[in-house]
C-alpha cells in the first residue's frame, strides 16, 4: 500500500530534474544565466512542483511553450537542452546514470568547498527535497520498474516531438508509427468528444436556465412586463452575460480534459497537489453551485478514480456534485461510499496532506455530513435523526471537534426549520404538539444549545466554527425575545424586549476572526494556489486584465488574483466575514434603519463578493434590489434586476426569481392590475415546498401577498381570512418578527373594510410587538395606521392622530420607503384638514406642501389610486383655502387627475 | 429442441470449429454438453450408460419419466427454434503458417502467433492473429498489474485493444467479419467501456454463431437489468436456453432461471454444467439440502471439479459440516491449490473452525487471484466482523458492493458492521438497500427490525412493520413473531400482543419446542385472558403454566386463584358477609 500513493518516478518528474540541474548546474560549468533569468527559471520551478491546476502532469510540449514564454531568448537553449537529454536516454543504465548525475546538484551538508558563483540546492529546501525523493523513489524501482520508466519517457518525448517533426518521424519506423498515429486519431477523437460534451453541457445549462427563468405559464407575460420597463438592457446582456460565470469552471474541465489519452502514459501530479487541486474544485463547487458543469467533471472524477483508486476524496468530489445538481440518490450514494473507504483504510486516505489533521474522516463526521445532506434535501426529521446519532457517536469517541460542529449544525438547523416541527425530536417528549409552552420550551432549549455549542467551540479554539455561532446567536438575539431562563423570584426584572447591542457584540466578534487569520502564516494550499494563479498568469497576462473590464466585478477580483499578492486569509473565512456582513445588513432591515442596512450590503458586495458562494452573492444583489425599489421605485429597480438576473442566469434561481415576483407583485398593486397580482402571488406560493415546516418564510411571505392582493380588492372577508390563518402559522411557528407584520396587515384590513373600533386593538398589539423586538421602522408604520384609524373614528379624534403622527415622522422620514413616507403625508394633510381648530385659509401651505410632497412620491411609485386620492384632496384642500388663485389651482388639479387616472 | 441427434452433430462440429480458434474455453463448455446429453438407450447398452453416468439410475429414470410426459422435443410455448446452417470453413486445407501459429498459441507463446500469422487473410488465420493478440495483452496487462504496484497509480490496460479495435471495425464495415471476429470485437468494446455497441456486435455474433457459450457469457454480463435483456434480438436457438437461464439467474429470477434449466435437463441431462447450475439456484433459494445432494453426485462423477465447489463449501459450512468440509478442501487442495475457488473453500474451512485470522490470510489469496472474486469480499468481511475489525470489515464490504450492487450480503454487512458501531440510524440506510435487492428473505428483515428496536432509536413502530414482513416471509428461527407480541405488549397493545403470542404458541407446538418463550406466551396470555374474562381460556393456559416449575407455577396458581374469585364474586361475597 505504501507505493500506491507514493512518490513515483514519472517523465514530468525527470525533466524537472533535468531543468533543476541546469538550474544549480556542477562546479564545472560556467553560468549561462543572468541573475533575473536564473531567479525567473527557480520560480517557475518552484511553481511547477507546487502548482494544482490540473490533476495530470504536464505534457512535454506543454512544459516546453512555458519555458520559452518565462525565459526569452534562453528558453531555446533550455528546450534544446531537455529535449537532448530526454532523447538520449537508450538504455535502463542511461537512466541510472542520470539519477546520479542528479545527486550531485544537492549540496552535502558537509561537502567540502563550494565555489562562488556555484548554485547548490539546499537538501533540506522545497526543491532540494523534490530531488531527493525523486531520487530515492529510483533507487527503489525494481528492474521492471526503470525499464517502465523508460518507455515511458520514450513516449512522452514522442509526443511532443510528432507534434513539432511529423514528418520525420515517419520516416523512422513505418509499422510502430501507424499505429502511433492512428491511436493519435483515436486520442483526438476522445478529446474532441469530451471537449464537445463539456461545451455542450454549458450550452445546455444556459439554456436550461433561460428556460428555467419562468418555469410557469406566464412567463412571457412576465418578461414582457419586464421588458416594457427596460427593453434596452435586454439584448444586450443576453449574450455577454453568463460567459463570465463559466467560463473559470469550464477552464479547469477543459485543462481537465485536455490530456484524455487512452494510453499509459498520464500520471497523476503528488498527492500534495492533487489534494489541492480538489479542494480548489470543492471551492469551485460551492460557488458556482449548479452552473458548475456536471458531466464533464465527472468525466475528469471517473479518471482519477481508475489512475488512482485509492484516492477517496474523489468520492468526495463526486457526492458534492451531486449535492449541487440536487442528484439526492448520488449525493447519498458518494458520500457513503467516501466514509466506508476512508474508515476502512483506517481512517484517513493513506497519504496524509500535512493542512488535515489524521483522523478526520472518522465515522461521526460521516454522520455530520449526511446530516447536513439531508438537511440540504429539506428533510428536517432524519437530519435530526441523523445529527443525533452523530452526537452520541462523538461523545463515545470522545471527537470533541466533531460534537461541535455537530451542535452547531443542530442549531442551525433548528432554527431554520421553525419550532414545531423539530420540537419533538429536539425535547425528548413526542406527545406536545405546537403549543405555546413547547414552542416557548423550544426557544429555550436552542439558546441553551447555542450557548453549548459556542462554549466547546470557544474551548476547543476552533476560530471558524466561534465565527459561526456568534452569527447564529446573531440571528437568534435578532429574531427572539431573551427571557430569562429562570423567571421567578423578585430580582428578576422582565423586560421583553430583543436586544440589539448583544446582536451586534456577536456580530462584531464574529469580525475578530479575520485579525486572528490575517496575523497567521499561509498554509500549504494557499502557496499551491498561488503557484497556479501565477501560472495560469504565465500563460495569459493580457488576458486576465481584458476580462476584467468585460465582465465587471466578479472577474476583477479574479485579476486581483492574478496580480497582487495572495491574500493568507482563506477564502472560508472570508465567506463567513461576509455572511456576518449580510446579517449585519438583514439586522438592520429589520430594525428600520435602511442607510445602514444598505451599507452594510454595499461592504459585503464590494468586499466579499468573491470570495462568497453564488447563493449568497444573490441574495444580496436582491436585498440592494429591494432598497432600490422602495426608496427610488420601480423603473431602478427593474434595470437593476435585469443586470442581477443576467448575472446569477443559472444560479440561485429562486432568489432572483421571489425579488422579481416581489417587484411585479407591488408593482402590480400598486397599479390596481389586481388580476395579475393575484397571479403573482400563486406563483410565489408554488415556490415553496409543499411540506409544513419548510420554506416558512415563503409560504409567509406569499399569503400575505395575497392578503394585500386580496384586501386592494376590496373582498375584506377574505382578506382577512388569509389574514388570519397566516397569524395562525406564525404563532405556531413562533414568528414572532412576522406576527407583528401581520397584526398590522389585519388593522389594516379592518380599517378599510370601514371598522375602524376593530382594527385598533390590532394595530395596538402589533405595535407591542414591534417595541419588543426594536422593529422601528415598523413600529413607525404601525402608528401611521394607528393614525389612520383614530382619523377614522372621528374628527375630535385628529389631534391625538397628529401627535401619533409627528412622534412617527423622524423615523419615517429619515429611513421609510416611498410608499410610507407619502401616506404618512397624506394623512398628516388629512389630519390638518379634519381637524376644527385648523383654517385652512391662515395656514395653507402646511397641507399643500404634505400634499405635493406626497403626490411627487406615489407618482414616482405609479400609484394611480392613491395618486388620484392625494390629488383630490390637495384640490379639496385648495378650495377650501377659497382664495380665488388657490380655486384656479385646485380646478386644474382636479383636471390632471381625470386626465391621469 | 431440434432434436438430440442434432443437438449432438451442431456441438461437434461446433467444438472442432471452436478449438481451431483456440476458443478453449468455449470449445470445453460445447463438449460438456455433448457428453451431457443423454444417450438413446434404444441404441446403446446399459453398460454403456452405465459407463457414462455412474450411479443414480433410479433419479434417471425417474427424471426420464416425467420427461418423457412433458414431452420435451417441443420448445415451450411452441417456439420453433430456426436452424442455424452449421458454418463451413472457407478452406479445406489449413494453411501452413496458421498451423505453426495455432502451435504458438496452444504454447501460449501469444505474440510469436501473432507474428506468424501477420500477412494471413484466411478469416481464421485472421481471427486467430486478433485473439492472440489480445491475449498477449491481456498477458502482458497481468505482468504489469504486478510490476506497477511500486510504481505509478495507473490501472493497467491491454495495449493492444486499439490496434484489434481499428482492424476489427474496419472488417466489419467491410462486411469480411465473422461471428468469432464479432466475439473478439465485442470483448474489445466492453473492455473499451463501449457498453451498447459491444451488445451489438455480440448479439451479431450469437445469432450468426450460436455455438459459442464465451460470447453469450459476454453478452450475458452486459445484460444488467430485465430491460436489457428483454431489448435484445435473440434469434431462437437452443443455445439460446442456456443464455436467458443464465441472464435470468444473474437477475435474480431465481425461479424462471430454475424453470429453464430443469427444461434443459430434459436433453442435457448428463450435463454437469446444467446441474452445477440448478444447484446455484437451489442455493440462491435456500434449499441447501437439495444443493448438498447435487454437488454429491457432481463430485462423484466429476471428482476433480473445482469450479462452483466454493458454493458447496458455503453450503457444508451452513449445515456445519468440519470433515466434509475439510474433506473437500483437501481434495481441491490438491486438484489445483491456486484456483480463487480452492482458497476460499480453505478459508470456509477455517473460518468454520474459528481460526479466523487463517481465514482472512486465505480469502485474501483469493482476492489475489482473482481481485473482483465477489463471494470473497463478502466472506472476508464477514470475517473482519467476527474479529472484530471493523474498519476493515466495512472497506470489504464497500468493496463488494462496488464491483456488484446486487450483493445483498454485502450491503447486509455493511448495515450490520455500523449497527456494531453504535450507528444504527446509519446502518438502516445499508439495510434498506440489502431489503430492497432480497425482499424474501426474513433474516434481513428482522435484522432491520433490530435495528430499529436499539435503545437508540427506538423506533417501534418501524421495527413493528419490519417484524411483519419478517413474520411473511417464513422466518425460520421464529423470532419475529415472538418479537412482534413483545412490542404489542410494550406498546399496550394487549389484543394484537396476544394474537401474536397465540400464533407463536401454535407454531412451537407445531415444531414442538420447549423454550422460556413458551412461558413468556403461556403466562401472558393466561393473564390477558383473565383481563377480558375468557375465563376457560385463561384457565387452559394456567392449566398448561402449571406443568412448568418454579416461579410460573405460582403465577399460574395466582391466576387460578384470582379467577376463581372473578368467577365466584357474588357467592365469594356471601362467604365473605357470613360471620
Amino acid at each position: 500500500m505504501a507505493a500506491a500513493g507514493a512518490f513515483g518516478v514519472t517523465p514530468h518528474k525527470v525533466s524537472v530534474c533535468v531543468l533543476l540541474q541546469m538550474y544549480a548546474p556542477p562546479a564545472q560549468a560556467e553560468p549561462l544565466f543572468s541573475v533575473s533569468q536564473h531567479n525567473h527559471l527557480g520560480l517557475y520551478l518552484l511553481a511547477i512542483t507546487k502548482s494544482h491546476g490540473d490533476f495530470l502532469e504536464p505534457k512535454l510540449a506543454d512544459l516546453l511553450t512555458q519555458l520559452k514564454d518565462i525565459s526569452g531568448s534562453l528558453g531555446d537553449w533550455l528546450i534544446e537542452h531537455l529535449t537532448n537529454r530526454l532523447s538520449s536516454l537508450s538504455s535502463p543504465d542511461d537512466l541510472a546514470v542520470l539519477f546520479s548525475e542528479f545527486r550531485g546538484t544537492l549540496g552535502g551538508t558537509e561537502s567540502a568547498v563550494i565555489e562562488d558563483n556555484q548554485v547548490v540546492l539546499d537538501p533540506n529546501s522545497y526543491l532540494g527535497m523534490f530531488v531527493r525523493r525523486c531520487v530515492l523513489a529510483f533507487n527503489l524501482l525494481s528492474f521492471e520498474g526503470v525499464c517502465h520508466l523508460l518507455t515511458n519517457i520514450g513516449n512522452y518525448c514522442k509526443e511532443a516531438l510528432s507534434s513539432c517533426l511529423p514528418y520525420e518521424l515517419h520516416g523512422l519506423d513505418d509499422s510502430v508509427n501507424d499505429l502511433e498515429t492512428s491511436s493519435a486519431y483515436e486520442n483526438m477523437d476522445l478529446e474532441n468528444f469530451v471537449f464537445q460534451k463539456v461545451t455542450e453541457e454549458i450550452v445546455a445549462n444556459k439554456q436550461a436556465s433561460q428556460r428555467n427563468s419562468f418555469h410557469l405559464h406566464t412567463s412571457k407575460a412576465l418578461s414582457g412586463l419586464v421588458e416594457d420597463v427596460e427593453i434596452v438592457a435586454g439584448s444586450l446582456y443576453n449574450h455577454a452575460g453568463n460567459s463570465g460565470e463559466t467560463c473559470s469552471s469550464s477552464d479547469t474541465i477543459a485543462s481537465g480534459t485536455r490530456g484524455a489519452d487512452t494510453s499509459g502514459n498520464m500520471f497523476l501530479r503528488t498527492t500534495s497537489q492533487l489534494q489541492g487541486f480538489f479542494m480548489e474544485q470543492a471551492d469551485a463547487i460551492e460557488k458556482h453551485g449548479c452552473s458548475f458543469p456536471l458531466n464533464g467533471f465527472e468525466v475528469i472524477l471517473n479518471r482519477i478514480k481508475n489512475l488512482a483508486p485509492e484516492l477517496h476524496r474523489v468520492h468526495f468530489l463526486h457526492y458534492l456534485t451531486c449535492l449541487y445538481h440536487d442528484d439526492y440518490f448520488g449525493a447519498l450514494e458518494n458520500l457513503q461510499r467516501f466514509f466506508d473507504y476512508s474508515v476502512g483504510i483506517g481512517g484517513f486516505d493513506i497519504t496524509p496532506v500535512p493542512s488535515q489533521s489524521k483522523g478526520f474522516e472518522r465515522y461521526e463526521t460521516g454522520l455530520l455530513c449526511l446530516g447536513m445532506l439531508q438537511f440540504h434535501f429539506g428533510h428536517p426529521k432524519q437530519a435530526l435523526e441523523v445529527l443525533t446519532e452523530a452526537v452520541r457517536v462523538s461523545q463515545q469517541q470522545s471527537n470533541d471537534s466533531c460534537l461541535a460542529y455537530t451542535l452547531a449544525t443542530i442549531c442551525t438547523l433548528s432554527s431554520e426549520m421553525g419550532s414545531s416541527s423539530t420540537s419533538g425530536l429536539l425535547g425528548t417528549s413526542y406527545s406536545h404538539t405546537a403549543t405555546i409552552g413547547t414552542s416557548l420550551y423550544f426557544k429555550q432549549q436552542l439558546f441553551v444549545l447555542l450557548r453549548e455549542a459556542l462554549k466547546r467551540a470557544e474551548s476547543l479554539s476552533l476560530k471558524r466554527l466561534i465565527a459561526s455561532n456568534h452569527l447564529a446567536m446573531a440571528k437568534f438575539d435578532l429574531m427572539n425575545v431573551q427571557r430569562p431562563l429562570l423567571s421567578f423570584g423578585p430580582k428578576a426584572s422582565i423586560k421583553l424586549r430583543t436586544c440589539p447591542i448583544t446582536v451586534c457584540k456577536e456580530l462584531r466578534s464574529c469580525l475578530h476572526l479575520v485579525s486572528e487569520y490575517a496575523s497567521e502564516s499561509p498554509t500549504m494550499t494557499i502557496e499551491g494556489a498561488f503557484s497556479t494563479a501565477w501560472l495560469n498568469n504565465l500563460r495569459s497576462p493580457m488576458g486576465a486584465s481584458v476580462l476584467s473590464l468585460d465582465n465587471g466585478v466578479v472577474e476583477s477580483s479574479n485579476a486581483f488574483q492574478f496580480c497582487a499578492q495572495p491574500s493568507s486569509i482563506p477564502r472560508s473565512v472570508l465567506q463567513l466575514v461576509g455572511s456576518s456582513y449580510l446579517v449585519r445588513a438583514t439586522a438592520w432591515e429589520i430594525y428600520g434603519s435602511a442607510t445602514l442596512a444598505r451599507v452594510n450590503s454595499f461592504v459585503f458586495a464590494t468586499c466579499y463578493l468573491d470570495a462568497s458562494s453564488s447563493s449568497d452573492a444573490a441574495l444580496v444583489h436582491a436585498k440592494l434590489i429591494q432598497h432600490l425599489a422602495t426608496f427610488q421605485g420601480y423603473k431602478d429597480a427593474f434595470s437593476a434586476l435585469k443586470v442581477a438576473e443576467e448575472k446569477f442566469l443559472s444560479i440561485s434561481r429562486p432568489v432572483i426569481l421571489l425579488l422579481k415576483l416581489q417587484l411585479l407583485h407591488e408593482r402590480a398593486l400598486h397599479r390596481g392590475n389586481l388580476k395579475l397580482a393575484l397571479q403573482l402571488c400563486n406563483e410565489l406560493g408554488v415556490l415553496a415546498s409543499p411540506f409544513n415546516g419548510v420554506d416558512n418564510q415563503l409560504k409567509i411571505e406569499a399569503s400575505m401577498r395575497h392578503a394585500r392582493t386580496l384586501l386592494a380588492a376590496k373582498q375584506y372577508r377574505q382578506a382577512s381570512e388569509v389574514a388570519q390563518s397566516l397569524f395562525c402559522l406564525c404563532y405556531q411557528f413562533n414568528m414572532q418578527v412576522e406576527n407583528a407584520s401581520v397584526l398590522l396587515l389585519l388593522a389594516e384590513i379592518h380599517k378599510k373594510s370601514g371598522n375602524a373600533v376593530l382594527g385598533l386593538p390590532y394595530a395596538l398589539a402589533s405595535l407591542s410587538f414591534c417595541q419588543s423586538f426594536n422593529l422601528d421602522l415598523l413600529e413607525a408604520s404601525a402608528k401611521v395606521t394607528l393614525a389612520e384609524l383614530w382619523l377614522s373614528l372621528g374628527t375630535n379624534h385628529a389631534k391625538r392622530a397628529l401627535t401619533l403622527l409627528h412622534g412617527a415622522f423622524p423615523m419615517v422620514l429619515g429611513h421609510g420607503g416611498l410608499e410610507l413616507r407619502a401616506r404618512a403625508r397624506l394623512i398628516e394633510a388629512q389630519c390638518y384638514l379634519c381637524d376644527p381648530s385648523y383654517s385652512v385659509v391662515e395656514d395653507s401651505e402646511i397641507v399643500l406642501d404634505a400634499l405635493k410632497q406626497a403626490s411627487d412620491e406615489f407618482e414616482v411609485l405609479e400609484y394611480p389610486r392613491n395618486g388620484s386620492g392625494s390629488f383630490l384632496l390637495d384640490g379639496s384642500g385648495l378650495r377650501q383655502a377659497g382664495t380665488g388663485g388657490g380655486k384656479r389651482r385646485s380646478f386644474s388639479f382636479i383636471q390632471e387627475t381625470h386626465t391621469g387616472s | 429442441m431440434s432434436s438430440k441427434e442434432n443437438c449432438r452433430n451442431e456441438l461437434r462440429t461446433a467444438i472442432r470449429q471452436l478449438s481451431d480458434r483456440c476458443l478453449h474455453p468455449a470449445a470445453k463448455w460445447a463438449a460438456e454438453q455433448l457428453v451431457g446429453i443423454e444417450q438413446d438407450p434404444a441404441k446403446f447398452t446399459p453398460a454403456n450408460t452405465r459407463f457414462q453416468r455412474g450411479s443414480s439410475s433410479i433419479r434417471r429414470r425417474f427424471r426420464t419419466n416425467e420427461i418423457a410426459s412433458a414431452t420435451p422435443l417441443t420448445p415451450i410455448a411452441g417456439v420453433s427454434y430456426v436452424s442455424t446452417p452449421v458454418m463451413e470453413e472457407d478452406e479445406a486445407v489449413d494453411n501452413d503458417f496458421y498451423l505453426l501459429g495455432k502451435t504458438y498459441f496452444d504454447c501460449r507463446e501469444y505474440r510469436r502467433a501473432a507474428h506468424t500469422l501477420r500477412d494471413q487473410t484466411a478469416k481464421k488465420s485472421v481471427f486467430l492473429r486478433n485473439y492472440a493478440l489480445f491475449l498477449a495483452g491481456e498477458k502482458r496487462k497481468e505482468e504489469e498489474s504486478i510490476e506497477l504496484t511500486g510504481l505509478g497509480n495507473s490501472e493497467p490496460t491491454n495495449c493492444e485493444l486499439v490496434t484489434i479495435e481499428i482492424e476489427l471495425s474496419t472488417l466489419r464495415k467491410n462486411g469480411t467479419i465473422d461471428p468469432f471476429g464479432l466475439y473478439l470485437y465485442g470483448i474489445v468494446l466492453k473492455e473499451k467501456g463501449n457498453q451498447n455497441l459491444a451488445r451489438m456486435v455480440l448479439v451479431e455474433s450469437v445469432n450468426c454463431y450460436p455455438w459459442n457459450w464465451s460470447a453469450w457469457s459476454e453478452l450475458q454480463a452486459l445484460c444488467s437489468t430485465p430491460e436489457i435483456l428483454s431489448s435484445l434480438s435473440l434469434s431462437n436457438h437452443w443455445m439460446k436456453d442456456f443464455f436467458l437461464a443464465s441472464a435470468y439467474q444473474e437477475l435474480k429470477m431465481h425461479n424462471e432461471s430454475l424453470a429453464k434449466y430443469e427444461y434443459l435437463q430434459g436433453t442435457f441431462s448428463f450435463s454437469n454444467y446444467v446441474q452445477a447450475q440448478i444447484a446455484q439456484v437451489q442455493y440462491s433459494l435456500r434449499e441447501f439440502e437439495q444443493v448438498e445432494v447435487i454437488f454429491e453426485e457432481l463430485l462423484r462423477n466429476d471428482p476433480y471439479r473445482v469450479e462452483d465447489m466454493d458454493m458447496y463449501s458455503n453450503v457444508l459450512y451452513a449445515k456445519e459440516c468440519f470433515s466434509a468440509l475439510s474433506y473437500l478442501a483437501h481434495r481441491v487442495f490438491m486438484t489445483d491449490k491456486y484456483r480463487p475457488e480452492s482458497c476460499c473453500i480453505i478459508a470456509n474451512y477455517y473460518s468454520l473452525k474459528g481460526q479466523h485470522e487463517k481465514a482472512v490470510t486465505y480469502f485474501k489469496r483469493a482476492l489475489k487471484l482473482n481481485k473482483n472474486y465477489l463471494t470473497a469480499w463478502t466472506l472476508m468481511g464477514h470475517e473482519y466482523v467476527e474479529m472484530k475489525n471493523t474498519p476493515a470489515a466495512v472497506d470489504a464490504y464497500r468493496r463488494a458492493v462496488d464491483i456488484n450492487p446486487r450483493d445483498y450480503r454485502a450491503w447486509y454487512g455493511l448495515g450490520q458492521a455500523y449497527e456494531v458501531m453504535g450507528m444504527p440510524f446509519y446502518a438502516l440506510h445499508y439495510f434498506k438497500k440489502s431489503v430492497f435487492l432480497q425482499s424474501n428473505d426474513a433474516r434481513l428483515w428482522i435484522a432491520m427490525a433490530q435495528c430499529y428496536e436499539t435503545d437508540q432509536l427506538q423506533m417501534l413502530e418501524e421495527a413493528i412493520k419490519c417484524y411483519k414482513r419478517a413474520a411473511s416471509c417464513g422466518d425460520k428461527e421464529a423470532i419475529a413473531l415472538q418479537q412482534l407480541a413483545k412490542l404489542h405488549r410494550e406498546l399496550g397493545r394487549f389484543e394484537e400482543a396476544a394474537f401474536y403470542y397465540k400464533k407463536d404458541l401454535e407454531r412451537m407446538e407445531a415444531e414442538e419446542r420447549e423454550a422460556q418463550n413458551m412461558v413468556e406466551a403461556l403466562s401472558f396470555l393466561a393473564e390477558h385472558c383473565r383481563e377480558m374474562k375468557r375465563y376457560e381460556e385463561a384457565e387452559v393456559y394456567c392449566a398448561r403454566l402449571m406443568d412448568y416449575g418454579g416461579p410460573e407455577k405460582e403465577t399460574a396458581k395466582n391466576i387460578l386463584r384470582g379467577i376463581r374469585g372473578d368467577t365466584s364474586l357474588p357467592s365469594m361475597d356471601v362467604d365473605h358477609f357470613r360471620p
